[in-house]
């Protein structure tokens, strides 16, 4: 005996209701993840990159260091090249000064230049075209001056010409001169 | 009364309660802090970008002054570069001498970071004007040369024979490389 017209239907725990929450509820933790994982990503990205920037930085800072060094370099090279150049000029100047205080009536046949003294040795007519000639430019050039001779043969003097310069003079000169 | 509560609903109701707990843990216990983590790290990263634009300026500022003094100065830091070469300075120089007799290099005291040789020569010139002429030669000679006390000149027939020293400056460790090379 049927009691009703239609045929019974199976009935279940998850309805059509509970399926659309089910999907809804999904979707929400799915979002939820993949914001998690999008965060995870991010700071996995930013760690790389802070291990990028710092490696950079270690490189940069140690070219910076270098290129510092070498235009430290550069430049002591470049300070005792002038200084070289200088003293060569110098040298050049005092040699070409020595020579020409020689007058043409007085021989040189030798020529000493130290740091601080000069030595000269030649043949003069006479002690007096000596001691005008080239004593004089001499006194006022050099601190101390001695002179000797000894008789050539022909009439003419050799001499020996010793000149010193101290420094402690000159630069107490030096001082005064600042002074006046 | 009685309240009758179908069993769908009482489903629903464990889910939804299930869901909103699980929220709210997830999103205090996870997602709150790694999302404060990604704001610090996002501004460190951003600071830590500006001061590597900052070093790279400087790097690069560097740079351009480096490749300007190594331009300006590159005879300069050839000279000092260059290993002396006795028979290379006999060469170029021996115009200005009749004779031009160099003595091996011998190493002096050196300056900081250089290494300073000392070398004697003997020669015989013409007149003095060929040791002036020299002498502005050596500011413009392959090396760094200084012209040292003592300096001698001797009267000898013709000639006037000469002796000084000479300091060459050389890169210390170039030279000292270079020089011990030579040596073996």
């Amino acid at each position: 005996m049927k009691y009703s017209y239609i045929k019974p239907r199976k009935k279940s725990a998850i309805t059509a209701d509970i399926k659309l929450t089910l999907t809804f509820f999904s979707i929400s933790i799915l979002m939820l993840f993949l914001t998690y994982a999008f965060l995870l990503y991010k700071s996995y990205s930013f760690h790389k990159d802070v291990i990028s920037i710092n490696t950079k930085k270690t490189m940069l800072s140690s070219s910076i260091e270098e290129m510092k060094s070498r235009i430290l370099f550069i430049e002591k090279e470049d300070v005792i090249a002038s200084r070289v150049k200088t003293q060569n000029a110098v040298l050049k100047d005092s040699i070409t000064n020595l020579f020409d205080l020689v007058p043409e009536r007085i021989t040189l046949s030798t020529a000493q230049i130290l740091k601080n003294s000069l030595v000269l040795k030649g043949i003069t007519p006479n002690k007096d075209v000596y001691n005008f000639m080239l004593q004089a430019p001499l006194r006022s050039i050099f601190n101390r001056t001695y002179s000797s001779f000894y008789p050539a043969g022909n009439g003419w003097l050799y001499f020996v010409s010793t000149n010193y310069t101290d420094e402690e003079f000159s630069m107490k000169q030096e001082e005064d001169d600042n002074e006046n | 009364m009685k309240i009758k509560i179908s069993r769908q609903y009482i489903y629903l109701s464990v889910i939804a309660l299930f869901l909103f707990v699980f929220v709210l843990l997830f999103s205090f216990l996870v997602l709150i802090p790694e999302g404060k983590e990604y704001r610090k790290n996002r501004l460190e990263l951003k600071s830590q970008f500006k001061e590597i634009r900052k070093y790279q300026n400087f790097h690069n500022e560097l740079a351009d002054r480096l490749q300007d003094l190594q331009k300006k100065h590159r005879n300069i830091i050839l000279a000092f570069d260059a290993t002396f070469n006795p028979e290379r300075f006999h060469k170029q120089n021996k115009a200005y001498f009749a004779t031009l007799y160099i003595s091996p290099l011998k190493p002096i005291e050196g300056e900081d970071e250089f290494v300073v040789y000392e070398v004697n020569t003997t020669s015989q010139i013409n007149s003095p004007k060929s040791f002036y002429d020299f002498l502005d030669a050596i500011n413009k000679s392959d090396w760094i040369v200084g012209i040292n006390f003592p300096i001698n000149f001797t009267h000898d027939g013709e000639f006037i024979k000469s002796s000084f020293t000479m300091k060459v400056y050389c890169n210390d460790k170039n030279s000292t490389k270079k020089i011990v090379k030579e040596e073996k």
